[in-house]
């Protein structure tokens, strides 16, 4: 993967969250443990899902902070955290978060990847569905 | 109500609040689907929509900040970033011809 834009490390295939929130918050972490951004990158996420529902369809959101966060961008980096028992997003079922680290354009090209896979019902399911690492970063990279 | 030809349509932009997540999908299947039209598809914040700008795209609930930011410019709002009908229908009239206004 280029430039470690998605690290396996910011992949979590096993994860729960009660809700959106604790899901935003546990793509944030993975986020901020891999070096991607600084500890108030998290709470900018919040508050952009608060504006505008990042939800993108297939049981997918994507969740990513403000403009003004982008000052507590490290690099450009990409978290995959799938929840499999599922998670409400404001009426939508989400499984897989794609969190979102950009201050410059390193991640648009995953972006395109993912938007690719979210218009194809059968890899949309087969991503929601991964259990592994390699398989994730193989559908979008 | 601003509206322009769909033959004049040279530059659309995706707009959102940080033109890092929702936006960039969009603009890239735009791109795809325009590829063949001479139509250039950028994405930006919603604050820095560049004056060269025909057609803005932005989310519904970001269309009064993009007005505010954008006067006078031909404004598609969507509610959905994948497959909105007010994607598919901005697409298929820079195809076909005809008039975009909003």
């Amino acid at each position: 993967m280029r430039d470690g834009l998605l690290d396996p490390r910011a992949v979590l295939l096993h994860e729960s969250a009660s809700g959106r929130e604790e899901a935003i918050r546990r793509c944030g972490r993975a986020l901020v443990d891999v070096g991607a951004v600084a500890e108030p990158y998290i709470e900018a996420m919040l508050e952009r899902e608060r504006s505008i529902s990042t939800y993108a369809g297939e049981g997918f959101a994507i969740p990513h902070g403000t403009a003004a966060a982008k000052e507590v961008v490290l690099r450009d980096a990409i978290c995959v955290v799938r929840f499999p028992g599922g998670v409400d997003w404001d009426g939508e079922r989400v499984t897989v978060c794609v969190g979102i680290a950009a201050a410059g354009d390193g991640h648009v090209p995953l972006l395109a990847a993912l938007a690719d896979v979210l218009l194809d019902p059968d890899r949309a399911r087969a991503l929601r569905e991964a259990t592994e690492v390699n398989q994730v970063i193989k559908e979008l990279t | 109500m601003p509206s322009i030809d769909s033959k004049d349509i040279r530059k659309i932009i995706v707009a959102c609040d940080a033109g890092m997540g929702s936006s960039v999908m969009l603009a890239s299947q735009l791109k795809k689907q325009l590829r063949d039209t001479g139509v250039t598809v950028a994405h930006t914040p919603v604050n820095d929509i560049p004056a060269d700008a025909d057609v803005v795209l932005c989310h519904a609930g970001l269309a009064a900040r993009a007005r505010a930011a954008a006067p006078g410019k031909v404004l598609v709002p969507f509610q959905i970033f994948l497959g909105d009908p007010a994607v598919t229908e901005l697409v298929a009239t820079i195809r076909n011809g005809g008039t975009v206004d909003a």
